[in-house]
């Protein structure tokens, strides 16, 4: 993330830290032993980062904007979840091991979960269910309605354990903590969820622009949505006079803002969902929650290389569409056939009005593309900001491609668009 | 991450088999509580007792001090503290919402036993 300033950069593991240390440094225990001190100070840490990760869970705008982006927020939910689980694992192996010089049988009680009533059975009540619900988050093949369901497991895995903690007859910091959690998990359940803090929007026109790619025009009813060319928006799709849409908030990539605040995004068949969509008609209701990203944003005024891979092609597109480029630009669009090509005859059209764009629209077929035919070489590419966007394989390969030309992480941006 | 998830899932169910396959090869009771000299405690010496670092309890009739144990002791002091020096097994029996303590706790309460309350025959 090199545009983003180093406030804006420290200021997660900034939060996590302290989300991790408030409660050991409440609850931390004195003249206990070693074993048992450690168990204990696991068990807090544990219940910090999973308060932290419910607040990086949160899709608000104004959040995402301080925290420097959802997807940076996303994956830092998902490694304050990941280590919370680790040290919530360890706490009651801990604990066991501290009794286990005075008797096996009394750390077997001390970790059983028949042994010692509602407590220790909430604990790995709670255990359990987080195992559970990390597992589903593993299982990227699960259908996103059914893995969404699994994922809501982990929010209760988290309060059951808070309740372990009363249970224990803890009640200091225990109170705080389930406040701000259950405010965390009703925040994110009843406005992202089920779209409270969604604006309203309709469906004025949709229309395919490639096999299973169709580009759908909103128009607010309501106050619309700030959004800016490259940006991304939440957006759920309800009934029409004759579609039924999943009513699930799927993310977008806005690809034009018109001047009535009217947004067109591109919907890629990937999914139950999306592939419903691609039958969308005038007259459907939709909210959209946004918008969200800094992919674009704050372009220094050196030369660019685009690359852009099938629907990867819409951010680039809303920032053609809203204004020629002010630098030399060159915009690589692959994809596997002509008929895969969302927008293609426009961009051509668009490249040949603007004298800075240069366009390269190359059909890789069903084989990965040749990153030779197309990237630069080394020296051509000396003080080039490069922005990537495209299925993830792709990105891959091509930060690769670029870090062995030479061009350093800073120069290199993309955004990643998974949510699991 | 899935990698370090399933190593640590793995790692735990190991060692929980581990714990509890401990507890059946080395079922050594404790043995402390065997040795007690059982002297009888009145409930006056037992009042004595009443401070968070001098803590008596009597509990179902016996006398224990527990001033080892406090500081482990997972409520918070301001729940245990008030029973010390006193007959506390009503409050032993009613540790949340009426429920007494577990059995592992009555083994662990066994090891702090020192004698027996002395109970005034009614006259």
């Amino acid at each position: 993330m090199p545009t983003l300033s180093i406030v804006r950069w420290l200021s997660i593991p900034l939060l996590v830290l302290a989300a991790t240390a408030g409660p050991v440094y409440w609850a931390f225990p004195e003249g206990l032993s070693a074993a048992r001190s450690l168990g204990i100070v696991l068990g807090w840490a544990g219940c910090g980062l999973l308060l932290a990760s419910l607040l990086l869970m949160l899709r608000e705008t104004w959040l995402s904007r301080w925290l420097g982006g959802l997807e940076r927020m996303y994956q830092w939910h998902h490694r304050a979840g990941m280590a919370a689980y680790v040290l919530l694992l360890a706490h009651p192996l801990v604990l066991a091991a501290d009794a286990w010089p005075d008797s096996p049988l009394l750390a077997w009680q001390t970790l059983s979960p028949f042994s010692q009533g509602w407590a220790v059975g909430l604990g790995w009540l709670s255990l359990l269910l987080l195992m559970l619900g990390l597992a589903a988050t593993f299982a990227t093949r699960l259908p996103y309605r059914i893995w969404r369901w699994l994922h809501v497991s982990l929010g209760i895995g988290v309060l059951l354990g808070l309740w372990h903690l009363l249970q224990l007859g803890i009640e200091e910091p225990v109170l705080p903590i389930l406040g701000l959690a259950s405010l965390f998990l009703g925040w994110r359940l009843l406005g992202e969820d089920f779209g409270l803090a969604a604006r309203p929007y309709l469906v004025q026109a949709a229309a395919p622009v490639a096999d299973g790619i169709v580009e759908i025009s909103l128009k607010p009813l309501a106050e619309p949505i700030a959004a800016a060319a490259g940006q991304f928006v939440l957006v759920a799709f309800f009934a029409g006079p004759t579609f039924r849409g999943c009513g699930e908030f799927h993310p977008f990539t806005v690809s034009s803002m018109a001047a009535d605040h009217a947004i067109r995004v591109g919907v890629k068949a990937l999914g139950d969902c999306t592939r419903r969509i691609q039958a969308i008609e005038p007259g459907v209701l939709a909210r959209v929650h946004g918008a969200f990203g800094t992919f674009l944003a704050d372009r220094p005024a050196a030369a660019q290389l685009w690359v852009a891979g099938g629907i990867g092609i819409t951010p680039f597109l809303a920032l053609l569409r809203a204004a020629q480029v002010s630098q030399p630009t060159t915009l690589v669009y692959l994809y596997r056939t002509e008929s895969d090509a969302a927008f293609l005859s426009e961009l051509r059209e668009l490249a040949e009005r603007d004298p800075l764009l240069s366009l390269q629209a190359l059909a890789s077929g069903n084989e990965p593309p040749n990153l030779d035919s197309f990237l630069p070489a080394q020296g051509q590419l000396a003080g080039v900001e490069c922005y990537l966007c495209g299925p993830p394989g792709m990105v891959a390969a091509v930060r690769q491609a670029l870090r062995r030309r030479g061009i350093t992480a800073r120069h290199i941006h993309f955004e990643n668009f998974g949510f699991r | 991450m899935r990698r370090l998830y399933l190593s640590a899932t793995a790692a735990f169910w190991l060692l929980v088999t581990a714990f509890w396959a401990g507890s059946w090869w080395w079922p050594a009771a404790d043995e402390r509580a065997a040795v007690i000299t059982d002297r009888m405690i009145a409930p006056a010496e037992l009042a004595r007792h009443a401070l968070p670092e001098d803590c008596w309890m009597a509990i179902r009739g016996h006398v224990h001090d527990v001033s080892a144990y406090l500081p482990e002791h997972p409520s918070r002091p301001s729940v245990v503290l008030p029973w010390c020096g006193r007959e506390a097994t009503e409050a032993y029996d009613t540790k949340n919402k009426g429920r007494p303590h577990s059995a592992q706790a009555d083994e662990l309460l066994a090891r702090y036993r020192i004698g027996t309350l002395l109970v005034d025959k009614p006259r």
